[in-house]
């Protein structure tokens, strides 16, 4: 078959994510982990991959088994092994998070889960990147997003790596300086390969393409976007592998750190005027809801750089590294992620459904299958609390921050049904839902 | 040892000539087993798309001083053959009885214009449309319902132009 076709489990693990997102602000609101306690604290580190890996991976891996045939125009290597890559994916982070409990004595710990999550972990992401790396490596020379991508894959590979050596070191299976100085000094490695590199620069390659596809702007390849692909793939290279060999002969990590930072701030700034550009330039005046959202969580991540540029003139960067990490979490990759997922979903389900009848009767428009403004309320909502609790990270008002937590919760919780609303059809008008032609899609799953 | 025949159209390209028949007689000219190696002082991207349709896969690299080489390899040549972005055959396709200018209208709706003219059209017409991508989703659909397309880029790299025929009906 040519051209791409229906990723068959993303809803799978759209539906998965959602349910880890909802999950993790249930605990911030109920105080469990970070602010309460500290950023390094196991309860944290049960948040931290909840959100990283159940939330923001699950839903990176659905988006790309979908659109990286739409990137480079060929089909998935496999439409099949996304769903044991799933399965191992969410049982590894069960077992994961299993195992932060036994670290905080919330939980007995007869057997260790740390290494039986990282083979599980470690399979379920080597088979997600050997399915879209297969798919990427068959569509050479590739064109600027899924170079991206690449580069955002191996970042995925690298953090993987490095939490696959954390976990053997932290139940003992593994020990000895090159190991256990990397699993000591390398969680900004860690954290940098998995928030910047694995779903920053992927998401920036994404939307290069979904941006201009949905405003009608130019979608050409400009010496510009090729700067910010050069400058970020060399700040990921200098903070990923430079850190990890630097850790590794038994220096510190800093000098690189530091460089990178330089580097990522050039490609971040250039990327900024980049959409600027894309935002001006394009042809459809009045823009969606997803495209006006995705700005908001645009501007976050610009107002991740600034804070982060203002907290190191002040000296005060290491002690507020947790408001960054959570307004580039919250803020800019869960504020991109919702905003697409919002259109992702009316689309393919669009497609889905109507698709087999296009051109031989009248069919209902992507937007009829979504009510914007009912959304937009809930999008509203979510923004204000990531704001608020930002807020209270900088000012330390851990109180106040959980019921800036209630507002993330409540608003995520509105764009959830929504969402789960346009995959059941529930928003559009019966006369226009031809119950005849057109079949009514599983809520999981695509056919 | 693969067999590579050469053709270099930058002569031809610096002159302000059109070097597409030139390239086109030398690969109907390649016997079983043979290679293209072409030199441009371009990356052909509508080149690739046409030969990508006969089956030919591209290797394209940049040289020093901004020419390009691209070496095309026949179906036959490769491990894993792929399948073709359209119709294989060689035979001409009559004129377009229908023209759609669909490079400002919002996704998805050029492909809901393209699948609603066809619909209208006697097997074996020709439809020609104008868009401002490759349109991955449209493909699949065309091939269900038992159409064949030929797209390439315009060499102005942004538009994609598609041509679809209707499909033929059963029997003679």
């Amino acid at each position: 078959m040519v051209g791409a076709t229906l990723s068959r489990w993303s809803m799978s693990y759209f539906a998965v994510a959602l349910a880890c997102l909802l999950a993790g602000e249930a605990l911030m609101v109920v105080g469990f982990g970070f602010p309460s306690a500290e950023l390094r604290a196991p309860d944290s580190l049960v948040l931290v991959h909840l959100i990283a890996i159940g939330w923001l991976s699950l839903l990176m891996f659905g988006a790309l088994f979908q659109f990286v045939p739409v990137l480079v125009a060929k089909p998935i290597y496999s439409n099949t092994l996304p769903l044991p890559t799933l399965a191992l994916l969410v049982v590894g982070l069960t077992i994961l998070v299993g195992g932060f409990l036994q670290l905080g004595g919330r939980i007995p710990a007869l057997h260790s889960c740390f290494s039986p999550a990282a083979v599980l972990l470690g399979c379920g992401f080597a088979l997600a990147l050997w399915n879209l790396g297969r798919t990427l490596w068959q569509a050479r020379p590739l064109p600027l997003a899924a170079r991206f991508v690449t580069v955002g894959l191996l970042c995925a590979a690298a953090t993987a790596t490095l939490g696959f050596v954390f976990a053997l070191v932290l139940d003992g299976s593994a020990s000895g300086p090159p190991l256990a100085d990397i699993a000591t000094y390398g969680i900004p490695v860690h954290a940098i390969a998995g928030l910047s590199g694995w779903l920053t620069f992927t998401a920036i390659g994404v939307s290069y393409r979904l941006l201009a596809m949905f405003m009608l702007a130019p979608e050409s390849e400009t010496p510009r976007s090729r700067a910010v692909l050069y400058y970020g793939t060399a700040a990921l290279a200098v903070a990923i592998v430079g850190g990890t060999v630097a850790i590794g002969m038994g220096g510190h990590p800093t000098a690189f750190l530091l460089v990178a930072g330089l580097l990522g701030t050039c490609a971040l700034s250039l990327y900024g005027a980049d959409i600027l550009h894309l935002y001006r330039a394009r042809k459809r005046r009045k823009i969606e809801l997803n495209a006006r959202m995705a700005a908001i969580a645009l501007a976050n991540l610009a107002g991740v750089a600034v804070l982060s540029v203002v907290l190191v003139a002040a000296s005060q960067f290491e002690d507020q590294i947790g408001a960054i990490v959570f307004l580039a979490a919250f803020g800019w990759l869960t504020g991109l992620g919702l905003a697409k997922l919002y259109k992702i979903v009316a689309f393919l389900t669009w497609l889905e459904c109507f698709g087999p009848v296009l051109g031989t009767t009248a069919t209902p428009r992507v937007q009829d299958l979504v009510v914007e403004p009912r959304a937009a309320k809930w999008f509203w909502i979510y923004f204000a609390g990531v704001w608020s609790a930002t807020a209270c990270l900088l000012l330390d008002a851990p109180e106040v921050f959980r019921a800036s937590a209630v507002l993330m919760l409540g608003g995520t919780t509105g764009i959830a049904v929504e969402v789960a609303r346009t995959r059941l059809l529930l928003d559009v008008r019966p006369e226009l839902r031809i119950p005849h032609l057109a079949r009514r899609p599983a809520l999981l799953a695509s056919q | 040892m693969t067999d590579f025949v050469e053709v270099d159209v930058r002569p031809t390209l610096r002159a302000g000539g059109e070097p597409f028949g030139e390239i086109m007689a030398a690969v109907n000219a390649l016997t079983p087993g043979q290679c293209l190696r072409l030199y441009a002082t371009f990356k052909p991207t509508p080149l690739l798309h046409v030969l990508g349709s006969k089956g030919f896969a591209h290797d394209a690299k940049e040289l020093d001083g901004g020419d390009w080489e691209v070496v095309f390899t026949p179906a036959d040549l490769r491990e894993t053959t792929t399948a073709p972005t359209g119709a294989t055959d060689d035979e001409q396709w009559p004129s377009p009885v229908r023209s759609l200018d669909n490079r400002d209208l919002d996704p998805p709706e050029p492909m809901v214009r393209i699948l609603a003219a066809v619909e209208t059209m006697q097997p074996g017409e020709v439809l020609s449309a104008l868009l401002c991508r490759e349109p991955v989703f449209l493909f699949p659909m065309l091939a269900k319902r038992g159409h064949v397309w030929r797209g390439a880029f315009e060499p102005d790299g942004i538009t994609y132009k598609v041509l679809v025929r209707a499909g033929r009906q059963e029997g003679p």
